[in-house]
């Protein structure tokens, strides 16, 4: 049972990789902005050195040969050279994702625990101003983008209170900051979910049976709440991969780190399409990943949804 | 029970520890203090991760802040009197056609690596720049009509040119052709950038892409140019970090991150210059001006009389008041007021006169027929396609630019575009108007603007006695000569009104106040680390 469901489970994955690389191809070819000339602007070079220099990219050839030559060469695992580094893909992401991976973790650990914090006090303090004030916290942090957080937690940590250092890399200390600014967003994303879900489950039959039968100490009911309560929330939290992604760029630049956003963001500002394709790939990978994970998850949570999968 | 055993035996261990470091760690710091002192270290804020980090590949400016102390060059170029120096050449002589230049090097000179510099590693170096290999970015074409590097003997070296190129010293001069060991170019291949030995007083010791770099200093170093006050470095470690977001510059200097920090934003450069902790040096770059292109080939704007309305209706020293704080000056040609060649003469065109502007626009035909406040001719609405990059204050400046010349009845369609899109919009000439600015110290970076087949002829001319001009000056040595050519071509630019320039670039540094002795070299760009000295505290 379990296997056919993990087989089923693997065939979309390639799909979607496929899909993330052919999107990006196509992206990359029909944004404005030529390769070749982007790298030369700061050198003074003419149009017919310009022209050779595109030619010896391979940006000369039509563009289906181009798409079947990217292909393949993802096919045999070659991430290329960057065009702007002269330097091996595989190598420039391998240097910029420990400290990426790094920072998501933290994140994800904070966004977590305070969004459930947050979620579940909201739920059983429901309607009382506890309620009113962690709600508008959770809306105050998905809605507040992260480069302003960021300048706000510098500000008061490091320039007025001088607790912690406001950019860098290297320590446990460096890291707190950019977490905690990508991990406030991310409670409250989590935090709304979580009161919904947690209020919509508490005012279910058996729950109100339970409880109008006055049997259940508060504990137990949690258990019996929450469980049905955070499956789904598991399949957001790991959609939310994505927006710890897309969060880092930001968050990286603010803070001044290192990471796989700073190195997507000069690669597309330099129309260096190896190591844009490379990040993309890999992007796909972990989301492709994190998914399959959170579904096994879910099924294991709710054995219903396991019948219903396979 | 089991608890009971285990946290007996951790308060037992806690207590030992606690005795520990209250007896023994104190002994231990007293023997450290007889100890050498601590290296002295600085920390030194690049404004963005160098788009690439080896000179001879890559085209950033950010990259030769670090590595002009890491490279030595054949010469330098004194930015006070514009005369050339020795360098890792001794001396040299130019053929009398200016097609052969004869280097003679120093014979005491040791890359980081510990091999020899010699005759070899010049031709090396020069062969590796032009290989189509490495697929140079910027270096290559700093050397123009380059032939081919000769050996004559072991520390002889004779470069040939195709056409005499009068910016051959400055480019010679310049991080982009520094002198890299052979042997460490052989040894890391792909991987240069990340291990890179020159001959410079600081080594290249760490480098973590998109973190930090690392220089130590060179205790070896011994063959600086006289420019260099000092003969060995001062500080032990300068570290180099990544400060891209404009808003954390100020901040880490002021917590004390990070000592020295470039392009503070003007807005935070006047908080700095109210503290007597911070030191703000503000540095002109040599180079062209913050200029807007008129596109003479798409019209409107081939009509002269309107190019020059624009001009005389944009009120520059407002402009560089809101935006830039006063801290940079108005320009008013092509080049900047300290690159060699400026001719002040350009200071007497397109003064702010918007009624000379609405005269001009009247003359020409455009007038506001139906009173809407927008000028038209024959029907034909007056507006203007201005696209803008995101970076250098363009945006806000373009902003400006279109709420004086909407004033006037000129309409402004304007659009933030990437860099690669405006690149690509300047040179298919899909613009009315189009920022753009280059740094350099050679004004033969007009010529990659106002010749017909230049890169970033925006304006889209074709003007023959502007190219002869232009590269007449490229061929030219002699210094009077080049000015005095340099002047007509700038007065052809503006009396075609083929830009309008608006702002001299300047470097606004912030300095925490124990860093002295800070210079920068002929570009403007590009510390003197050597020189720099850290006060205690």
């Amino acid at each position: 049972m379990w296997g056919r469901y993990i087989r089923r489970r693997l065939f979309q994955p390639a799909f979607v990789l496929w899909l993330a690389a052919t999107l990006t191809f196509l992206a990359f070819y029909f944004t404005p902005g030529d390769p070749a000339q982007t790298l030369l602007a700061a050198s003074g070079a003419g149009p017919a050195e310009i022209a050779q220099r595109r030619a010896e990219l391979g940006l000369d050839a039509p563009l289906p040969v181009q798409y079947i030559r990217y292909l393949v060469n993802l096919l045999q695992g070659d991430l290329g050279q960057s065009w702007l580094h002269g330097r091996s893909v595989a190598r420039m992401i391998g240097e910029q994702l420990p400290p990426t991976i790094e920072l998501s973790l933290a994140a994800m650990i904070i966004g977590v625990f305070l969004g459930f914090a947050l979620g579940i006090l909201a739920a059983i303090r429901q309607g009382t101003w506890v309620d009113t004030l962690t709600t508008t916290l959770a809306v105050v942090g998905l809605s507040t983008p992260t480069y302003w957080t960021g300048l706000l937690v510098i500000l008061f940590f490091s320039l007025y209170l001088g607790w912690l250092p406001s950019t860098g890399d290297g320590s446990f200390q460096h890291l707190i900051l950019p977490a905690l600014t990508l991990g406030f967003a991310l409670a409250g994303a989590i935090a709304r979910l979580v009161r919904a879900r947690v209020v919509e489950v508490m005012g279910r039959q058996y729950v109100l049976a339970a409880r109008a039968r006055g049997i259940m100490p508060r504990p137990v009911l949690f258990i019996h709440i929450l469980r049905p309560a955070i499956a789904p929330v598991l399949t957001v939290i790991a959609l939310q991969f994505g927006f710890l992604l897309g969060g880092a760029v930001i968050t990286e630049s603010v803070f001044a780190r290192p990471g796989l956003g700073k190195l997507a963001i000069e690669a597309i500002l330099w129309r260096d399409l190896q190591v844009v394709r490379g990040v993309v790939i890999l992007g796909a990978v972990v989301y492709v990943l994190v998914n399959l994970l959170a579904d096994l998850a879910q099924a294991w949570l709710n054995p219903r949804l396991r019948d219903e999968l396979t | 029970m089991v608890c009971h055993l285990f946290c007996r035996q951790i308060k037992f261990a806690a207590l030992f520890v606690l005795l520990f470091s209250a007896v023994i760690l104190p002994a231990c710091s007293s023997t450290e203090s007889e100890t050498p002192p601590t290296p002295s270290r600085l920390v030194y804020g690049l404004t963005l991760a160098p788009s690439g980090l080896d000179p001879h590949l890559n085209a950033s400016s950010e990259l030769g802040i670090p590595l002009t102390s890491v490279y030595d060059t054949l010469v330098y170029l004194d930015e006070e009197t514009g005369q050339f120096v020795p360098g890792l050449a001794n001396s040299w002589t130019v053929s009398g056609d200016g097609l052969v230049y004869t280097f003679t090097l120093r014979d005491d000179v040791v890359f980081h690596d510990g091999t020899p510099f010699n005759a070899e590693a010049v031709k090396f170096n020069l062969d590796r720049i032009t290989s189509p290999d490495l697929a140079s970015q910027k270096a290559r074409f700093m050397l123009g009509p380059y032939n081919r590097a000769e050996l004559v003997d072991e520390f002889t070296v004779k470069i040939y040119l195709d056409q005499p190129f009068a910016p051959l010293l400055d480019s010679l001069s310049q991080v982009y052709l520094g002198m890299a060991s052979p042997a460490a170019v052989q040894k890391w291949g792909d991987e240069y950038q990340l291990h890179q030995a020159g001959t410079g007083p600081y080594v290249f010791s760490d480098y973590a892409p998109g973190d930090r770099l690392l220089l130590t200093a060179n205790p070896d170093y011994a063959w600086g140019p006289e420019l260099y006050s000092r003969q060995t470095a001062s500080i032990d470690e300068i570290e180099f970090r990544f400060f891209t977001d404009p808003a954390t510059r100020s901040p880490a200097l002021e917590t004390g991150e990070a000592q020295i920090m470039g392009e503070i934003p003007p807005q935070d450069a006047e908080r700095l210059q109210a503290d007597a902790q911070f030191i703000l040096q503000p540095q002109p770059i040599p180079g062209s001006s913050l200029m807007f292109f008129l596109n003479t080939a798409r019209p409107p704007l081939d009509e002269l009389p309107l190019r020059q309305a624009l001009l005389y209706g944009a009120n520059r020293p407002a402009i560089i008041s809101a935006v830039f704080r006063d801290t940079s000056p108005v320009a008013y040609g092509p080049l900047t007021a300290v690159t060699f060649g400026y001719d002040p003469a350009v200071k007497d065109y397109y003064p702010f006169d918007p009624a000379r502007a609405a005269a001009l626009l009247d003359e020409a035909g455009w007038l506001d027929t139906d009173g809407d406040g927008m000028r038209e001719r024959n029907g034909q609405p007056l507006v203007l396609d201005m696209y803008l990059m995101g970076w250098g204050f363009m945006p806000e400046v373009g902003q400006l630019l279109a709420a004086q010349w909407q004033e006037l009845g000129i309409g402004i369609n304007s659009q933030i575009v990437s860099y690669p899109e405006a690149l690509a919009i300047g040179a298919e000439g899909g613009h009315h108007l189009i920022p753009f600015t280059l740094s350099g110290s050679d004004p033969d970076i007009m010529r990659k603007f106002f010749h017909a087949e230049a890169q970033f002829n925006w304006s889209k001319i074709n003007n023959p006695t502007l190219d002869s001009l232009l590269t007449e000056a490229a061929q030219t040595a002699d210094r009077p000569t080049r000015a005095n050519l340099y002047s007509q071509a700038q007065q052809q630019v503006m009396d075609q009104a083929l830009i309008l320039p608006v702002r001299d670039y300047v470097n606004l540094n912030g300095l925490n106040n124990r860093v002295q002795g800070l210079r920068f070299d002929a570009q403007g760009w590009f510390p003197r680390l050597i020189d720099v000295t850290l006060a205690a505290q």
